[in-house]
Order: C-alpha cells, then structure tokens, then sequence
C-alpha cells in the first residue's frame, strides 16, 4: 500500500518523495501520514477504511473549509492538494506545522506563552469572519440536534435532561450565524513555546452556527487537561479571551452569554460520550477507548450540574 | 442503577482488546502465556456478569422523561448530582476531588 501512495503522490505533488510516507498515531475516523517531499514537511490525511460519519465534513468539504480559513489569514497548514483517489480512498495533503498538539502537554508546557488565550481570540475572529459564500457547502446547526443524539442513543440522562431543559429556559437573544470552527479547544490547535498559537488543526466539524458557542466551547471543562482551575483550556482566564474577542469583532458578547454556551458544550459533550460509546456497542468501531467513554459522560454530567446549581437551580 | 456500558460489556471490550490488538504483538512466552491466563480469567469475569439480571432502569427513564417535559420540581438537581456522585465512584472517583468544597471549582 504504501508503495501506491507513494506514486499517487509523487504524481500530485510532481516531486520526489524523500523517504517512505510514515503514519501517525491517533485518530479512528482519520489515518495521518507524515510524508516529506522537495523538502517540504508535509501531512497527508487520508479517509480510514470503513467510516462513515453523519455529521462531520467529507475530506474535500474540509479541504475547501482549509482553504477558505488560510486565504482569510487564519493561522492554519498552508493547504497544498486535494486527493479524490489516494490508492482507493479521499486525501488531501497540507503542510506539517512543527509544535506541540497534545492538550495534556500544552497546558504542562514550560511556560506556557502568556499571549495564548488573546491568540486563539485573535484566531477565532478571524475564522468567525470567513465569508459564508466561500464555504456555500457548510450546513446550519440547530441546538435541537443535541435532543435527536440523545435519543437515537436511547440511554437515560437525567443530568443531560436537566441541561437541556435549562439551555431552553434561559437561550439569549439568537446572534447573526458565522462560519464557526466547531470543535475550537486547546487539543485542536498547534503550540510553540516561543511562538504561542502557530495552527489551527481538525476542521471535521466545522458549520455555520452562534458565534458564542464557537468561542465557549474551548471552556469546556473536559478540555482544561487537568487543571481545572484555568477555565480556557487549563491555560488562562475567560476574561482575557473574551474581551479580545470582543474588541476584534465589535461584538459584546457578555460573560452570562459565555456561561449558557459552556453550559451547551458540556451538554453536547456529554451526549458526544454516549455517540461514541454507540459507535462500540453498534459493532461499527470495536474499540474500549470508545466504550469506557460512556461511562466517563459521568465526568461530563457532574460538571453540567455543578454550573447550574451555580446558576441557582436547585 | 443500570449504565451502558454494562461491566460485562466492558469486559468484553477488553478481551477483544487483548486478543485482537495486544496478544500478536507478544512474542516472549512466558508473558504470551500469561497473557492468555490473564484473558481467560478475564472471560470467567465476563461470563459470571453477563448471568446477573440486568438493573432496573425504569426510575432513571422515568426522572429523565419528566425532565423533557419540563417537570422540574425544587430539589431534582440536588437528587440527581447524588447519582451521578454515585455513578463517578465507578467510573472514575478521583475525579469528584477535582472540585474543591464550597464547589468554586
């Protein structure tokens, strides 16, 4: 196999490749392949076999969503070449940025670069303003999709019950729709100790959708890699990150509006928790990683319950 | 209280694991041996979960249908953070310690 890969793409990129493509760990719905050619440092992602995902983007979707986010300056790997056919499955092949991607190491990163939560302000403007007409194939979420996740799982939640209900009692004052990142934490992005923020990765489920729930959804408190203390990803404050983004947007997004949105993430985590666990049980992905996931929803449900009891409900 | 996934499907999901992803990459004999032993405990373990009945649902099913229909009565969020307490001192215990006494955190 890897000797077809290499002459597909050897033929895209019209170079030699230096050395054998070599895989990456991680990632069940995506193969990565580290491949290096005319000098260049590149990454290949490639469909895995046999994974159909109802909401998340095809390759050629993301591709299109990569390049739209690097021609509106968004600090992404430049994107280099969509492949319909890579020895039987969609590809495409973008540049490899050097840094740290793993949430755990980040937030446990010597010094961790003080500028980072104004930088993935700065970032998230910058994709919140993608102009919709480039990516015309992006869908609008609804909030009630969450509802329909739940209960295709069928399991009973009450935690997750009492968030939902909450998330329609208290809904602000909907907001224009923008193209949003959809899965915008400190796990997606690539980090540079002197540089800070140097990428933007993992653009599967970008939508267009509420720009608050985009920026919150990095708040989640699954996402702070054990430091719970930090609300932005185990890395700094709210408030910073925030305003910065306010300032950049003209928006006034205010700190009750956060809460309700971080309030919606956890809830959409935890029925994430349960989809995967789904994913085992149905037979489609055989995996203990995907099954001990339904029972760590737990985490998920505690949290969702302890921000509404600080919200006053009893 | 019955969650999904049960302790035998748990069970189960680890036996694939060991001999579908660990089992052919052991070649030292003794731990290839031990590992079988191991695997074969661990059926005995699955085949004695799989005879227990399963729990009772109903109460979460029904707690979890008032909910959705907005039945929210003072108290529900104090009934139901106890079990899901209950359900993390499964899953995953330590991490209730994560969240400080006057629940700041």
């Amino acid at each position: 196999m890897i000797a077809e890969m290499r002459e597909a793409l050897q033929s895209v990129l019209g170079t030699a490749l230096d050395g054998e493509p070599h895989l990456l760990a991680g990632g069940a719905s995506k193969e990565a392949w580290a491949v290096d050619a005319g000098g260049e440092k590149l990454l290949v992602r490639r469909a895995a076999v046999g994974v159909i995902h109802k909401h998340t983007l095809s390759l050629a979707d993301e591709y299109g969503v990569l390049e739209a986010a690097h021609v509106a300056g968004v600090k992404v790997p430049r994107p280099i070449a969509y492949i319909p056919d890579l020895d039987g499955r969609e590809a495409f092949v973008m540049e490899r940025l050097e840094g740290e991607t793993i949430g755990r190491r980040i937030v446990r990163m010597d010094g961790v670069p003080p500028d980072l939560p104004t930088q993935m302000a700065d970032e998230l403007a910058r994709i919140h303003a993608i102009p919709r007409a480039r990516v015309p194939f992006l869908h609008e979420a609804r909030l009630e999709r969450m509802v329909e996740e739940l209960d295709e799982v069928g399991e009973p939640r009450p935690a997750v019950e009492l968030g939902l209900w909450w998330l329609r009692e208290n809904r602000p004052a909907p907001r224009e729709p923008v193209v949003v990142h959809g899965d915008y934490r400190i796990g997606n992005l690539v980090v540079r100790a002197g540089d800070g923020l140097v990428g933007v990765l993992d653009w599967e489920f970008a939508h267009v959708d509420e720009p608050v729930r985009d920026l919150a959804f990095s708040l989640v408190r699954a996402w702070r890699f054990g430091v719970p203390e930090k609300r932005l990803g185990g890395i700094g404050e709210a408030e910073p990150y925030v305003e910065r983004y306010n300032e950049l947007t003209g928006l006034d997004v205010r700190a009750d509006e956060v809460d309700y949105w971080e309030v919606a993430g956890n809830v959409g985590w935890a029925i994430g928790c349960l989809t995967q666990m789904q994913r085992h049980l149905s037979g489609r992905d055989r995996s203990v990683e995907l099954a001990v996931l339904g029972r760590l929803g737990a985490e998920v449900e505690y949290e969702i319950l302890h921000l509404l009891e600080r919200k006053g409900v009893t | 209280m019955s969650e999904r996934p049960t302790a035998a499907e748990l069970a189960e999901a680890i036996l694939e694991f060991l001999g579908g992803e660990i089992l052919p990459t052991v070649t030292d004999q003794r731990l290839r041996f031990r590992t079988l032993v191991a695997m074969n405990a661990l059926s005995i373990v699955y085949r004695e979960l799989e005879r227990l009945p399963p729990d009772d649902d109903t109460e979460q099913r029904e707690l979890a249908g008032r909910i959705r229909a907005g039945d929210v009565p003072i108290g529900t969020l104090g009934r139901v953070k106890r079990d899901v307490a209950g359900r993390l001192q499964i899953a995953s215990p330590r991490y209730l310690e994560t969240y400080d006494e006057a629940g700041s955190q």
